[in-house]
């Protein structure tokens, strides 16, 4: 127990070290300090299939099953990417079958209750449906499972401890308070940060007026990662957008990848998705700023293939 | 004061009816289903003054929604004004509120009830020449507009306050049965979103004073204002339902005090000003009223229209088109006058619309917003897409199929699509990349078309003297539809850095696009 405390103080001190160092440096100067940070090498589970369900599985088995997440009597949000009024072939939300596969295994595990939602940009009404969550949720039939419409009065203003671009920002409680949270992001182009992945994919539980992130996206998205912890992250690649996202529209832009991504460590797993387009980790300014911030691991030969 | 059989069948009917039209409203609603599964607009469907507008405005008549117009008039002409006594649900709303109100018992001068007349007239000629003001005074679309534009915001706003009491306080045993009931409440008795309306107040006002005019005499609306009460009544004048006795009797004239019309006279029965209500089969205290079929002698009194008072509303409503057309070109006048998609040409659209607000209530994202005076004095109610408000819905063709006149057309998904409302020019001078030299893409990311229409080129620009690689906006003007996300998503205070402007809409004639304004 105090062993534990002591090395999670230990691991604080160092990245807070590192982190105040590495203000005003650039990037590729602080990357060499980071595998000094990086004691505990996170287990990455990476795997191709067609069969979503089966795929799913495989892959969170490979991390031990999904016990080594939930535990019976849990409240669980599982934080898809659910944010625009497309239909799954057009790849700009998580697969439902993904989602759904995931509630599946959470209930198994005993889960108390599995919470679904995200602040779409499209009517959420329209998103839900378009998506094919709605109907993949509801299809369980369990009622220890919902998808939810965001509730606006349930933000909070919370303060950033060592927040680089903002200081506050207003967070959604009911993840915040959940036991557990999965963020499932869908890997997508997206103009700005080169990529959405899972750091963008927390965007999704935040109110305020999300658009001011952008003028320093990767900072800002760090710091909003700083607020949330994540107990796992899924990235479903089984079909990624390489261009126009990250909304997309054309079918032109879909690229069939078959992949799943899953890692505890969100960073690792942003890191590995960088690979499928043809990138390296530290050509995505988020995934850097986080790295950086010792949120995670970005360099892939620290990381645990699983 | 006894009610008769007939009463209770007209109360029924009453009821019925407004429960149906209240129904349909807040069915006026995405639900989940992209083709709304309900007649929602059917109380225009028969509206009679609708069914005028839609006739005289160019283009076909549209048959195939407004047919059951044509079947109340129809009705009308065989046994009178039933549709006031019976169906409409402004009439039915001052019969129920008139008790809560207060009754007024004053009578005015018979020369009230012409005022109806001569605005159906004046309005009706001005429409014939190209100016339709009907839905201005149309009872339908006040009842409706009233509906949308402040009566259900305001009921929403208040149960979300109730409702956002119990979540924020912890009252015991309360606070959890209301938080329950919550879901089923904002799923199907309250709006999706809090309704926005900037004419919100205006509109209440004149609805509340139609109420209120009830504590002067009852129905005053009816009796003496209302036009399609006035058109129902041209064209009663033949109806076979005959009234008997026709006139007041000697010995009681109950009638004269209690009839809520004042339709029975010494000299006769104004079959024009009887709104069917058969409260008289009731009170008479002989019980000699009955309605039957019509039988030998006719004493009918009409309502005497002066000619002086018709030549007069004709020659204002010939005088209206003038007047409106002598002004300047709205759309140039105000490059920010932007209508929903499949709206028809400035002009036929300005002659189609009766403001009945339809639109405005199931507009999923509010951009749909009444103008003031953005469309010119005559355009007040129209919709107007307000993009900083909301945005128009890229799969969404819901105002389409709810507009009851083909103001705006019914567009199928994918004609929807390319349908051109506007177009977004980016305000360079509060745009954050060109202004402030920072990076924001907010306007490119939400772009919905498949190709997008805002693209980010990266260049450098100096910012404090050093040199930055940013990227900046660009509209594609042949991509863009303008439906105005960009503007609403604008993470810019105030006014959005991008504006949707209404050059290159689809519903301008070709040849104009294509000119354009240097030959
Ligand atoms: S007179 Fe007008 S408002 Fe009154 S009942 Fe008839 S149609 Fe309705
Ligand atoms: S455009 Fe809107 S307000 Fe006008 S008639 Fe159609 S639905 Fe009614």
């Amino acid at each position: 127990m105090t062993g534990i405390d002591r090395r999670t103080f230990i691991r604080q001190s160092i990245r807070t070290a590192v982190a105040s160092s590495a203000v005003g440096c650039l990037p590729a100067l602080d990357l060499l300090a980071l595998p000094a940070i990086a004691a505990d090498s996170p287990p990455l589970a990476v795997r191709k299939g067609k069969n979503i369900k089966q795929l799913v599985k495989e892959t969170i088995g490979a991390l031990g099953g999904i016990e080594q997440f939930v535990t019976p009597g849990e409240v669980v949000v599982i934080k898809p990417n659910i944010g625009w009024d497309r239909t799954v072939e057009l790849a700009a939300n998580t697969h439902p079958e993904v989602v759904k596969t995931l509630v599946e295994l959470c209930l198994d595990a005993g889960a108390k209750q599995v919470r679904i939602f995200d602040r779409t940009c499209n009517d959420e009404r329209r998103c839900y449906t378009q998506s094919g969550i709605r109907s993949a949720v509801e299809g369980l039939k369990s009622d220890r499972v919902s998808l939810e419409y965001m509730d606006r009065r349930a933000y909070k203003e919370l303060a950033i401890k060592g927040g680089k671009a903002f200081d506050r920002w207003e967070f959604y409680m009911p993840v915040i308070e959940a036991d557990r949270l999965i963020n499932v992001p869908i890997a997508k182009h997206h103009s700005i940060s080169k990529l959405t992945l899972g750091m963008k994919n927390l965007m999704g539980v935040i109110g305020g007026n999300r658009g001011r992130l952008h003028h320093q996206i990767a900072e800002s998205l760090a710091d909003i990662a700083s607020v949330i912890h994540t107990d796992l992250t899924v990235i479903d690649a089984t079909r990624i957008l390489v261009a126009n996202g990250p909304q997309g529209g054309r079918t032109e832009d879909v690229r069939n990848t078959e992949t799943l991504i899953a890692s505890p460590d969100m960073v690792a797993a942003d890191a590995f998705a960088t690979t499928l387009f043809g990138l390296k980790p530290e050509d995505v300014s988020t995934v850097v700023a986080a790295a950086q911030r010792g949120l995670g691991v970005m360099d892939l030969k620290q990381v645990r293939m699983v | 004061m006894k009610n008769s059989s007939w009463t209770y069948a007209r109360k029924i009917s009453q009821s019925f009816c407004l429960a149906v039209f209240l129904w349909l409203f807040l069915q006026t609603e995405y639900r989940g289903i992209d083709q709304l599964p309900y007649p929602v607009s059917l109380l225009f469907r028969i509206d009679p003054l609708a069914a005028l507008a839609d006739f005289l405005a160019p283009g076909p008549f549209g048959w195939q929604i407004l047919w059951p117009a044509l079947l109340i008039l129809l009705g009308t002409v065989l046994f009178g004004r039933f549709f006031c006594g019976w169906i409409c649900p402004l009439g039915s709303t001052l019969d129920g509120l008139g008790k809560v109100i207060g009754r007024g018992r004053r009578t005015f001068s018979p020369g009230w009830r012409r005022v109806k007349y001569y605005l159906l007239i004046g309005l009706g000629t001005a429409t014939l020449f190209g100016v339709q003001l009907l839905g201005l005074f149309d009872p339908l679309a006040i009842f409706l507009r009233s509906l949308t534009l402040a009566v259900y915001p305001a009921y929403n706003y208040g149960l979300n306050r109730v409702f956002d009491f119990f979540y924020e306080h912890n009252v015991p045993l309360l606070s959890a049965t209301v938080k329950n009931s919550y879901p089923f409440f904002r799923d199907n008795l309250m709006a999706f979103h809090q309704p926005i309306f900037a004419l919100g107040l205006f509109t209440l006002i004149i609805f509340l004073t139609i109420l209120l005019l009830e504590k002067v005499e009852h129905r005053f609306w009816c009796k003496n204002l209302c036009p399609l009460g006035g058109l129902l009544g041209l064209c009663s004048r033949y109806a076979i339902l005959q009234r008997t006795p026709q006139k007041l009797c000697a010995d009681c004239k109950s009638c004269d005090s209690l009839c809520r019309s004042g339709a029975v006279r010494s000299s006769g029965h104004m079959r024009s000003e009887c709104l069917l209500c058969m409260d008289c089969t009731g009170f008479c205290p002989e019980e000699r009223v009955h309605f039957g079929l019509r039988t030998g002698s006719d004493h009918y009194v009409g309502v005497d229209l002066q000619r002086r008072g018709v030549l007069t509303a004709m020659a204002s409503g010939v005088m209206m088109a003038p007047a409106v057309r002598i002004g300047p070109v709205t759309h140039e006048q105000n490059p920010y006058l932007i209508r929903p998609p499949g709206a028809v040409a400035e002009d036929e659209f300005l002659q189609r619309c009766v403001r009945c607000a339809e639109c405005m209530k199931v507009c999923i994202g509010r951009t749909l917003q009444p103008a003031l005076l953005q469309a010119g004095p005559v355009g007040l109610w129209t919709p107007l897409v307000v993009p900083r408000i909301g945005y128009c819905e890229y799969n969404c063709t819901l105002c389409g199929q709810v507009c009851p006149t083909g103001a705006i057309a019914p567009l199928k998904l994918p004609e929807k699509k390319k349908n051109v409302i506007g177009l977004a020019v980016i305000k360079k001078d509060r745009c954050l990349p060109f202004a402030k030299g920072v990076e924001c893409l907010v306007c490119e990311e939400h772009c919905p078309t498949g190709e997008k229409a805002i693209v980010m080129e990266e260049k450098e620009l100096l910012v404090d003297g050093e040199i930055r690689r940013l990227k900046f906006p660009r509209v594609i003007d042949k991509l863009c539809i303008g439906c105005g996300i960009c503007e609403t998503k604008c993470p810019v205070e105030g006014a959005s850095a991008v504006r949707i402007i209404n050059e290159g809409e689809s519903r301008r004639k070709r040849s104009e696009l294509l000119a354009g304004p240097y030959g």
